[in-house]
């Protein structure tokens, strides 16, 4: 297959949102239809480019002799690819009824399926300008939808998204431009694109990566850049579900893998004070995350603070720089994808039909929308690290890495890993104690109408439970993926 | 040698006489002249580019056949047809784009001097480009302030009226310390055409006597240019200045006269003073420190500004701090990105004040932000150029802006000097730039709070086009960045 | 045949509860039929795979190092024993207990959900799949505390859900430490360490044994981590107090077992600073719980903190690292589950009889219900320790284990508490039956009443029955226990 369909992949959704302008009703079947099939055929094309990949590289747009715009479709992206590509339709469909009844979901739709084509060209990018190019353009197809319900905390929140994630951005460009003046304008590769850096001294080196690794982490909600995430969930659910714990936030842990191991190369940086210094951020980030969902009342938050912490479970797994701490890093990435995607939707579909959004309003209901609440215990389950589910395993292969790292800080981590994950047992299950088991007083007012939310809604919600069941069970196919994108067989 | 070498002249010519001309005609008849000159002038240029590209080296055009040094020259090599044909295309479209403005700011017995006015600015931003003389130079540099102290003050309400005084004064002082260091230096050498300065100054140089008056003229000269252009911290007369004049106004003056200067400024560094001479004496330091400070103090001013023109304006000056920081750089790449950026600024900075003119109409002529909220969804054309001219300034890739920023870190790092320094005001910038815009872009797509007047594209297609004409510059100028960069460094080897 | 009997143990109650709330089945007597038929179904399997030698089946594998695998061996049989029968009892009681309250169908539930977890973790033969089914049991027994719903209880069982999973996450980490330096995590009896991985990191692996054995202590109520145990017992229905204390925290005891004999091996332990810390420890407890038992009023809540101490006779037992004192510590398993569940199931039927919960308002209560007050008194002889009561047996062994160890300071101190214990726990026993029988003069004497039907009193009766035949018929199983507590070594 020639690589230029690997634009097809991207610019399909693109396209398909710039033409549901022309569309004369706001929302309705034919609108559903439409991006419903746009984001299925993408899903399904990306997959096949995925099972069938091309080798080569496809150059778009070449901007200066340094600066190309390229596209190439290598393990790592393929793996993020399948992630991003399986999880969309579903959010799609979630999407479908949650916004039946808004204003403007045609505005919704289309900037939701443009960032799909952005993320699309975050995965394939080939190399670090290219994906510095759509990491910007995800940034600016994300804000429209933090901003959509146009609430004075949306657009406080959507203002905050917006300038961290530019600012991030530019600390990241200081450090893309630090390889390309050096020389280092290649395509990723595995083990770092130079030997040396023959225009800079090594401790020069290593504070741009430390500036690229805060750069992209602003995405990954690395302390103290992690504000923006618990603001940004005042979005309407799917946008939290999809963009907040799957895409955008993902795509800047990518965006960390593809510095560290793609371009800057883990044998410069190991050992180093830099690592320390990243690790230490990123081990930190773990706790205060977990901390801070402990203390928030409002469960969307609640959550979005959980997936700050988590994100920098990845962030662990990537500074130990090691081949197993980066093959558990991507495994968390897969299946924190799942089951936080899982506990937002849950979290959604009672809002949806109740209008509840804080932890202590949700007392008794899990007897009129069992559904959602089961869906919600496992993911909460899988999330603390209960065998079988996926959880677990990801966790223990973190820990594992971090074990053989052979690195004090990364057995500090270890210690605040297991820490936060009885954070993460306390924060969720005493939601799910108020959902199944509420107290006597506290018997659930005005609930008597409550009913489990549309076919549109549940369904995505128990095939993410199924998953997260079946990725956790059989994890060995997906382990031995992630071992042949790392090296290690 | 080809005809086209005679069209510069051509050019400053036809200015004049339509300046003259156009005094004496109707507002349509006048602004019509004008635009045909300023067309007429575009496609000259255009052609001079091409035969000059084909010649490979530059061209100088004695003007009357008087041998130098007693005559006068004009100098004709690549970057001159480049940034004059880039000042005539902005100067068209600003033209364009703000002719409803024009109509409705000003008296009807006034609109055909504003076109005076443009000529003259045309004729100036001309000759400083082309001309070999520095004396000549001066007179024009005159001329020039003046029609662009007639640009502002002719909206003549009593807040332009004050800034243009004040501009005036600016402009007058730098002006003065530019004719003071013209004086030193003709004294030291007794020449006034460049080439001939250019080599007095190389021996005196070489020489080692007269060490402190050549420092005081280049000195003077430098500075004047300086504060003519608006570097920190002679910046603060352009809020008031670009904030409440007439938006085709702000966006000649902003991204064409204080161009016009810097273009100057360069040509006599590399023809007058000659690299070697000038690095040697430090003003590029002076230069990047002014620059660095420059680009702060813009943007955190802007960042406080509730006013959008005047926080455009702030901004404006933020992007002089830019270019100053690539001369003061230093060595070939330095002086790349700064060129670089002045056409960016020249192409983005009068369409974001265009736009944010469509966009107070709106609200009535309202300038303060809580006015504007929801503006761009009343008038989608002007919000959605708005936006992608914030995005240029911002620097996003896939715009000339980007490739800006790319430059400055670029020449930053290969020349090794100072590159800590520059990386991170370039990052401090960027986030700053980020806030501000971010700030304005979202508010403009607000839920409407008060009554806007919506303007769809129909009634505004002269403004639409000049816009679309500008950003597909803009993204052109950014994808297709090799050959201009070429070109770029090809004529700054030739300068 | 035999693995699916091993495996329907564990999917029977777990089918059973789950379908128990769905159902919504109306007619309670079918219902209770339904239930009483499952346990006695898993009481016939235990019986049937009592008598097989072992039996092995591999469930899945996660990845090629975390299998989820089960196998029965001696210490299986014991455990899976006390499981089935002790649920068996108290479900009979419960359908008394619980009358016609409103959530008996999720109480149910997760009773069975409960015992399908405990076989499964009696049954476990690798310690990931033993970290799987403790952390079930955990969140499947939760429920069951905080059945009444009122605030206090759901405090309760908030606390004793977040010890618990601390805990299981401390033992995480000694499984994760384990999983490095042993050659399989499969259980074999001596342990399986790898000495040359091991060597060089003793020290930070006896760190991590000693921390893992603290958090699977946690549900084994041994301090530091005991504190839900005296919150969760008072609120929580009788039966589920008894099967929590009886046969529940008996998995945290099998968890550390597991752990201590048949993973790391009792050489490698024996002797170190760990092993003297424990012992420390689980008599620290003993001590502590008896001395809180005694002052204690509240009828359950006295229990439970004689539920904390005896747990850790057992464990005091197993710290040892001798047969003997094992022998000692397996025989406590056994003799006190029968006791424990006999002796909360008296006060639950205070409770629902007499609205009785305090200890100082039972006076005269031997006229009104004396089957209950009888059984509570010979399950009381056997808790203390007099013979020819079973409790006395096990402590004769764990005494002798101890003063046999070769351990200085403990192969006195041990006995000693436990002497101690043996007086406290006289102390807050012995006094309710006296009160009971002969409450004086000034007490008015309640009416005799059905002391809650057979349900109730049949189950106690068997209990207590039990606690003192085992002692009796002792002579018959030593020698089968004295084999198990051996093969424990390797």
């Amino acid at each position: 297959m020639h690589s230029c369909v690997l634009l097809c992949a991207i610019l399909l959704p693109v396209a398909a949102a710039l033409l549901l302008r022309f569309f004369k009703q706001n929302n309705g079947r034919a609108v559903h239809l439409y991006i419903g099939a746009a984001t299925v055929l993408t899903s399904v094309l990306v997959w096949g480019l995925i099972l069938r990949c091309p080798e080569d590289s496809f150059r778009l747009i070449t901007f200066t002799d340094s600066l190309t715009l390229m596209l190439r479709f290598d393990a790592l992206g393929r793996f993020f690819a399948g992630i991003v590509a399986t999880l969309w339709p579903l959010t799609v469909v979630y999407a479908f009824e949650y916004m039946k009844e808004d204003a403007r979901a045609k505005t919704f739709f289309t900037f939701f399926t443009l960032a799909y084509g952005v993320t699309l060209g975050i995965c394939m990018a080939g190399n670090l300008f290219t994906m510095y190019c759509f990491y910007e353009f995800l940034t600016l197809t994300t804000v429209p939808l933090v901003m959509h319900l146009q609430t004075k905390a949306a657009i406080r929140a959507a203002r905050t998204y917006f300038a961290v994630s530019l600012g991030g951005a530019a600390f990241a460009f200081a450090s893309m431009i630090f390889l390309l003046a050096n020389g280092a304008d290649g395509s990723f590769a595995l083990g770092g694109l130079l030997e040396s850096y023959p225009y800079a001294k090594p401790y020069i080196t290593k504070i741009f990566y430390c500036l690229g690794f805060f750069g992209f982490g602003v995405k990954a909600a690395l302390f103290p850049m992690d504000g923006w995430l618990p603001k940004a969930s005042v979005a309407p659910t799917p946008v939290t579900a999809l963009l907040h714990a799957v895409a955008v936030v993902k795509s800047g842990a990518f965006a960390i893998f593809r510095l560290t191991y793609y371009c800057y190369g883990t044998e410069l940086v190991k050992g180093t004070w830099a690592q320390n210094v990243v690790m230490a951020f990123a081990v930190f980030t773990i706790l205060y995350g977990s901390s801070r969902a402990l203390k928030d009342g409002h469960w969307k938050r609640r959550l979005a603070w959980s997936t700050v912490g988590n994100l920098s479970y990845i962030l662990f797994g990537a500074a130990m720089m090691t081949k197993a701490g980066f093959a558990a890093g991507l495994l968390h990435m897969a299946f924190h994808a799942e089951i936080k995607m899982l506990a937002f939707f849950c979290a959604g579909a009672v809002l949806h039909q109740t209008g509840r959004e804080y932890v202590r309003d949700l007392d008794g209901l899990g007897k009129y929308m069992p559904l959602s609440f089961a869906c919600f215990t496992v993911a909460a389950l899988a999330l603390i690290g209960i065998p079988p589910l996926s959880g677990f395993v990801s966790k223990w292969y973190l820990l594992t890495a971090a074990a053989d790292s052979e690195n004090i800080l990364a057995y500090v981590g270890a210690g605040i890993l297991l820490v936060s994950a009885l954070l993460t047992a306390i924060y969720m299950l005493t939601t799910v104690r108020r959902a199944w088991f509420p107290g006597k007083n506290t018997e659930a007012s005005g609930l008597s109408g409550t009913r489990e939310a549309n076919l549109k809604m549940t369904v995505p919600m128990l095939l993410l439970a199924l998953g997260i069941l079946l990725t956790g069970v059989f994890s060995q196919p997906i382990l031995q993926a992630i071992e042949r994108i790392v090296g290690l067989r | 040698m080809s005809f086209c070498v005679n069209f510069p002249l051509f050019c400053v010519v036809a200015c004049l006489l339509c300046a003259v001309i156009s005094s004496v005609l109707k507002d349509k008849a006048a602004r019509l002249v004008s635009m045909g000159l300023t067309l007429a002038v575009l496609l000259c240029n255009l052609f001079l580019l091409i035969y000059i590209l084909q010649e490979g080296s530059s061209v100088t055009y004695l003007m009357g056949h008087y041998p130098h040094p007693w005559g006068n020259e004009l100098r004709i090599s690549i970057l001159e047809p480049l940034f004059c044909l880039a000042f005539s295309c902005v100067l068209l479209l600003c033209l364009l784009g703000g002719r409803k403005h024009i109509k409705d700011d000003l008296r009807e017995e006034k609109r055909n001097l504003y076109y005076v006015m443009a000529d003259l600015v045309l004729s100036s931003l001309l000759v400083l480009s082309y001309t070999n003389d520095i004396f000549t130079g001066y007179v024009f540099i005159e001329i020039c302030t003046l029609s662009s102290c007639g640009l502002l003050m002719i909206r003549q309400i009593g807040r332009t009226t004050l800034a243009s005084v004040r501009y005036m004064i600016f402009s007058l002082l730098g002006s003065g310390l530019f004719l003071l260091g013209v004086v030193v230096a003709y004294s030291l050498t007794g020449q006034l055409l460049m080439p001939s300065l250019k080599a007095s100054i190389a021996s005196i140089y070489a020489s080692g006597e007269y060490r402190t008056p050549l420092m005081a003229a280049i000195c003077l000269i430098t500075v004047g240019l300086c504060i003519k252009s608006g570097l920190f911290p002679f910046h603060f007369w352009m809020p008031d200045t670009y904030g409440c004049a007439t938006p085709a106004s702000s966006g000649i003056l902003s991204g064409l006269v204080s161009k016009g200067y810097i273009f100057f400024l360069l040509k006599i560094i590399f023809d007058v003073f000659g690299t070697e001479v000038f690095y040697a004496s430090g003003m590029q330091n002076v230069l990047y420190a002014f620059g660095a400070c420059g680009i702060v103090v813009g943007s955190v001013s802007a960042l406080r500004e509730n006013d959008i023109s005047r926080m455009i304006a702030y901004s404006s000056a933020a992007q002089i701090g830019y270019i100053y920081l690539g001369i003061g750089i230093s060595g070939n790449l330095g002086v790349i990105a700064a060129l670089y950026h002045i056409l960016t600024h020249a192409m983005t900075k009068p369409a974001l004040f265009l736009a944010a003119a469509r966009l107070s109409d709106t609200a009535g002529g309202a300038r303060r932000f809580k006015d504007l909220q929801g503006a761009g969804w009343a008038n989608r054309t002007a919000g959605a150029f708005f936006t992608f001219e914030a995005f240029s300034m911002i620097g996003l890739p896939l715009t000339m802006g980007f490739i800006s920023k790319y430059l400055f870190a670029l020449a930053a790092f290969r020349t090794g000097v100072r590159m800590i320094l520059t990386l991170v005001v370039l990052a401090v910038s960027t986030v700053l730039n980020t806030l501000y815009f971010a700030r304005t872009v979202i508010r403009l797509y607000n839920k409407q709070e008060t009554e806007l007047r919506p303007c769809p594209m129909k009634k505004q297609a002269s403004y639409a086009f000049a816009a679309l004409l500008l950003a597909g510059v803009n993204v052109g100028c950014g994808v297709f960045v090799r050959p201009l960069l070429h070109l770029l460094s090809k004529g700054v080897d030739l300068f | 045949m035999i693995k699916t009997i091993m495996l329907c143990l564990i999917l029977l109650p777990w089918a059973a509860g789950f379908l128990l709330p769905v159902l919504k089945l109306k007619n309670r007597r079918g219902k209770c039929a339904l239930i009483s038929a499952v346990l006695l179904l898993e009481a016939a399997g235990a019986v049937v795979m009592l008598l097989q030698k072992s039996a092995e089946l591999t469930l899945f594998s996660m990845t090629k190092t975390l299998t989820v695998a089960l196998r029965m061996d001696g210490v299986s049989k014991l455990f899976m024993a006390i499981a089935a029968f002790g649920f068996l009892l108290s479900g009979i009681y419960a359908f008394r207990y619980l009358g016609h309250s409103e959530r008996e169908d999720s109480f149910f539930g997760f009773f069975l959900l409960s015992l399908g977890a405990l076989m499964g973790m009696d049954l476990s033969s690798n310690l990931i799949t033993m970290y799987l089914f403790f952390e079930l049991i955990t969140l499947l027994s939760m429920p069951l505390v905080l059945h009444d719903r009122t605030e206090e209880s759901i405090r309760a069982a908030l606390k004793y859900l977040f010890y618990s999973i601390a805990g299981a996450f401390l033992a995480l980490l000694g499984i994760f430490f384990l999983a490095r330096y042993t050659t399989t995590l499969d259980f074999v009896s001596g342990g399986s360490l790898n000495m040359g991985a091991v060597a060089g990191h003793e020290k930070l692996l006896l760190v991590v044994i000693f921390l893992a054995v603290v958090g699977f202590g946690a549900k084994a109520g041994m301090y530091p981590l005991h504190g839900w145990l005296p919150a969760a017992h008072p609120v929580a229905p009788a039966p589920a107090s008894a099967v929590l204390s009886g046969i529940i925290a008996k998995a945290g005891v099998l968890a550390i077992l597991r752990l201590v004999y048949f993973s790391v091996g009792a050489d490698f332990v024996k002797g170190t600073w760990v092993q003297m810390a424990w012992l420390g420890l689980a008599l620290l407890t003993v001590f502590m719980g008896s001395m809180m038992a005694y002052r204690e009023k509240v009828f359950k809540k006295r229990l439970a903190y004689s539920s904390v101490s005896q747990i850790s006779y057992v464990l005091v037992g197993l710290f040892f690292l001798t047969p003997e004192a094992a022998m000692g510590g397996l025989l406590h398993i056994a003799f006190h589950a029968c006791i424990k569940i006999c002796l909360f199931l008296v006060a639950g039927s205070f409770i629902v009889n007499c609205g009785k919960h305090r200890v100082d308002e039972l006076a005269g209560y031997g006229k009104a219900m004396p089957k209950t007050l009888w059984s509570f008194t010979l399950a009381s002889l056997a808790l203390i320790g007099i013979p020819p009561a079973s409790g006395f047996v096990s402590k004769w062994y764990l005494a002798s284990g101890a003063l046999n160890s070769g351990l200085s300071v403990y192969s006195w101190l041990a006995p000693v508490v436990l002497l101690v214990s043996a007086l406290l726990t006289a102390g807050y026993l012995l006094p309710i039956t006296i009160q009971g029988f002969f409450p004086g003069k000034n007490v008015t004497i309640p009416e005799k009443n059905n002391e809650g039907g057979i349900l109730m009193w049949l189950p106690i009766i068997v209990l207590s029955a039990a606690a003192v035949l085992l002692g009796i018929l002792s002579g018959c199983f030593t020698d089968a226990f004295s084999a198990l507590a051996n093969s424990m070594f390797g």
